[in-house]
């Protein structure tokens, strides 16, 4: 067999070793507006990722990943957008600032997004066959006949079966995690440098997800092609992701490594996601650990922590000062949080305990 | 008892895995469900029987594009399907029609599967959750509207008046949710209610349905991918391959001592969420091959062309549901009798 997901161990750690810098955002800020008020969707966002790299993107749902993602594309709503601030530099260059028609030219081949809900990326009275050969037709230049030809290995290539005749059919024709599968051919067809991808196995299946994410790591291995990994599961960002960032109420509030995150998660909110999942190991039934209580409005988000209300170790100062990112190590862990979730022993927790709990699971 | 077997015996038509008891709440049997698709017909569910008791939970997983959200449709007539039957409280549904069908169809919920296209743009979301209630003249609806909306974990004071395209995509889950519990149905069909939601809302989400259940006996259909939430919310497991049922039964069972190679295949892929486990995830068994087209299904069982297990029998001959065979031998007549878990496979694991 390969072996290539060997090597993505190596990189895990934060060792330096992926490739150059291919995306780089700086303090990103985007607010909407909306009935309610203003909403403040993306505040303050930093990160990098390197070639051939994956950074996983967790978090609360409304916390902002999908308005982010949108905003890197510059694919936010033009009237709905009040703000969008901050540096986006793709291999070097600054894009937030780019004309539309140069967008449209990177869009496709410098980067692509997989959209979060299948139905709408997709245009229910096209036909597969015109959407996905249009992107290669504009692109890449192909002829009709040639695109047509790409656009059936590429569904083949996301594990479509009977792609020769599904290509001729309408979105509601196919199910679920198939309108989902063609969504990931079309944003893979120009080859793009970066894929943005929200969500992009959601509607699958096990099997079927494994096969699109070693597909996924494949075209990163051999075109270094970077991705942004936007997911609810757990389980994908744990054996995918070679850096992991986790959002709440718009901004990240830890960003590491993936391995050290598992292992040394600090932020109270990052161990109480951990702590919601089900355990294919626990018997049916089994009461889950939610959460308690609502998550943030964005709308006029109140002074200090935004998960202080819900924070099992906030004390008054959570409640009036927002903790800044620092470091938790030299590797690239970053956290925002006053009272870090493994504390000296003086704080009268046992961090050992706390670990085993955690590895245990 | 014995009157019961002599029945079944002698009844060949009736499928082993349907149950004789008198709180089922919900029965299929023998569903078809064809599309035609330019000159070719899709068999896009065949012959599936299976049955709800009240207050149970049915988790039904499978491939995609198996026909989960088809049997989920074919319930609720969404088309109705080409052939089978809908028994919801002893009414056969695909004999009913008009007002009649509507009528009896409000004790029905089903949650779609994209959620934000499921949603009326131009609406608010009040007004999207009331709908129910407003066709039906249900009392006190405002209440009602912010009682589901609480449950759901959506604010009634700054969502109410929104549109859905300004919520992000599991906050449009949760008003498809709500909408779906306002009307207090006898059973809700969940397609993917949870998988576009985070873990933390989806344990919310889940522990919530629990809560339904207990409280109101809510008797639910479950389809989804995550197979961790499936067990945590099922009573019984259906599982999938191809348009058929291949395996059908008590969760723990199903999930300890799987006796389908397609269900062992399925709990055999399961991402891992300890990194330091699942180091190459290239190491997990894939299935191999693709799903065949259900326009042209392998002859025999379906599952043939992927299963390690096939022999020339599988070609020949369409495997049967029966009682998995290892657990029907083993202990007293009553503990036997209290086993429930049955396989299509002429080679059963076990
Ligand atoms: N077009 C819009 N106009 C106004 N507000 C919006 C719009 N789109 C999203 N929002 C709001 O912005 C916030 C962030 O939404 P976003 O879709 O980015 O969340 P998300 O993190 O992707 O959540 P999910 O995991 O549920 O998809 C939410 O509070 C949402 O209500
Ligand atoms: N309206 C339709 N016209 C033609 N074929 C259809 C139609 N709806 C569904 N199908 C086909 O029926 C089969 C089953 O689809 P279904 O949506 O039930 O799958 P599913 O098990 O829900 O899959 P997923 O997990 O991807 O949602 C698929 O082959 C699909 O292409
Ligand atoms: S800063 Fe305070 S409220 Fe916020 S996560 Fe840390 S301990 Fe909790
Ligand atoms: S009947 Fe044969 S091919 Fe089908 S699952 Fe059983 S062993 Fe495999
Ligand atoms: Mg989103
Ligand atoms: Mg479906």
């Amino acid at each position: 067999m390969r072996q290539p997901d060997n090597s993505k161990a190596g990189t895990q750690q934060g060792d330096g070793l992926a490739g150059k810098e291919l995306l780089r955002v700086n303090n990103l800020t985007v607010r909407l507006n909306s009935t309610a008020g203003l909403v403040h969707a993306v505040e303050d966002v930093s990160f990098s990722v390197g070639e051939g790299e994956t950074l996983g993107i967790v978090g609360e749902s409304g916390s902002g990943k999908s308005v982010m993602a949108r905003s890197l594309m510059s694919l936010l709503p033009k009237r709905a957008t009040a703000l969008r601030q901050g540096s986006i530099r793709l291999s070097g260059r600054e894009i937030a600032s780019l004309t539309e028609r140069e967008l449209q030219k990177l869009r496709g081949p410098a980067m692509a997004m997989i959209f979060q809900d299948p139905m709408t990326a997709l245009n229910p009275v096209l036909r597969l066959s015109v959407q996905l050969s249009e992107p290669l037709q504009q692109h890449l230049g192909m002829n009709r006949q040639q695109a047509r030809m790409r656009a059936i290995e590429l569904l083949e290539a996301v594990g479509i079966p009977d792609a020769v005749n599904r290509i001729d059919q309408y979105p509601h024709q196919l199910s679920g995690g198939m309108r989902q599968r063609v969504v990931i051919a079309i944003a893979l067809s120009c080859n793009p440098g970066l894929l943005i991808a929200d969500e992009p196995t959601t509607a699958l299946d096990v099997t079927v997800q494994k096969q699109i994410l070693d597909l996924l790591s494949t075209l990163q291995r051999e075109r270094r092609m970077g991705m942004l990994l936007i997911t609810h599961d757990l389980g994908v960002v744990a054996s995918r992701a070679d850096n992991i960032a986790v959002m709440y109420a718009g901004r990240l509030v830890e960003i590491a490594p993936a391995r050290t995150l598992f292992k040394f998660m600090q932020h109270p909110y990052t161990e109480a996601l951990f702590n919601s999942i089900p355990r294919i190991s626990d018997p049916s039934h089994t009461r889950l650990q939610a959460i308690p209580g609502r998550p943030p409005q964005l709308v006029k988000p109140a002074p200090g922590c935004a998960f202080a209300p819900r924070c099992p170790y906030a004390q008054q100062r959570c409640h009036r000062e927002r903790p800044p990112m620092v470091k938790a190590d030299d590797a690239g862990h970053l956290h925002a949080c006053f009272y870090p979730v493994i504390r000296p022993v003086a704080a009268g927790v046992d961090p050992s305990a706390l670990m085993q709990k955690r590895s245990g699971q | 008892m014995t009157d019961m077997n002599t029945e079944r015996q002698s009844d060949n038509q009736k499928p082993a895995q349907l149950r004789e008891r008198d709180d089922i709440v919900l029965r299929v049997e023998n569903l078809v469900v064809n599309f035609a698709v330019g000159k070719q017909t899709v068999q896009a569910v065949s012959n599936v029987s299976l049955d709800v008791a009240r207050g149970e939970t049915l988790g039904l997983v499978g491939e995609s594009g198996c026909g989960k959200s088809t049997v989920g449709r074919a319930i609720m007539q969404l088309p109705s399907p080409t052939s089978g039957e809908v028994i919801f409280k002893g009414q056969d549904l695909t004999r009913m029609s008009g007002e009649q069908l509507r009528q009896t169809r409000t004790g029905l919920q089903m949650i779609f599967q994209d959620p934000i296209s499921s949603l009326n743009p131009r609406r608010k979301v009040k007004d999207i959750i009331a709908e129910g209630l407003h066709i039906w003249r249900r009392p006190n609806q405002e209440a009602r509207v912010r009682e589901v909306m609480e449950a759901v974990g959506l604010d009634p004071d700054a969502a109410a008046d929104r549109r859905p395209h300004q919520f992000s995509g599991g906050q449009c889950q949760r008003i498809c949710i709500a909408r779906s519990l306002a009307l207090d149905p006898d059973v809700l069909i969940c397609d993917e209610p949870v998988s576009a939601l985070d873990v933390s809302v989806q344990a919310q989400i889940l522990n919530l349905l629990e809560d339904m259940k207990q409280r109101y006996q809510l008797t639910m259909v479950f389809v989804a991918h995550n197979l961790a939430v499936v067990k945590n919310i099922s009573d019984r497991v259906a599982v999938m391959y191809l348009g058929k049922l291949c395996e059908i039964g008590d969760t723990e069972a199903i999930y300890a001592r799987p006796a389908h190679p397609y269900t062992r295949a399925l709990l055999a892929s399961i991402p891992d969420i300890d990194p330091d486990s699942n180091l190459p995830p290239d190491h997990l068994p894939l299935l191999q091959g693709d799903l065949p087209s259900p326009a042209n299904p392998p002859s025999g069982c379906r599952f043939r062309t992927r299963c390690p297990h096939a022999q020339a029998l599988c070609a020949d001959r369409e495997p049967v549901m029966q009682a998995v065979p290892g657990e029907l031998t083993q202990g007293s007549l009553e503990q036997r009798s209290g086993k429930d878990h049955f396989v299509a496979c002429h080679f059963p694991l076990v």
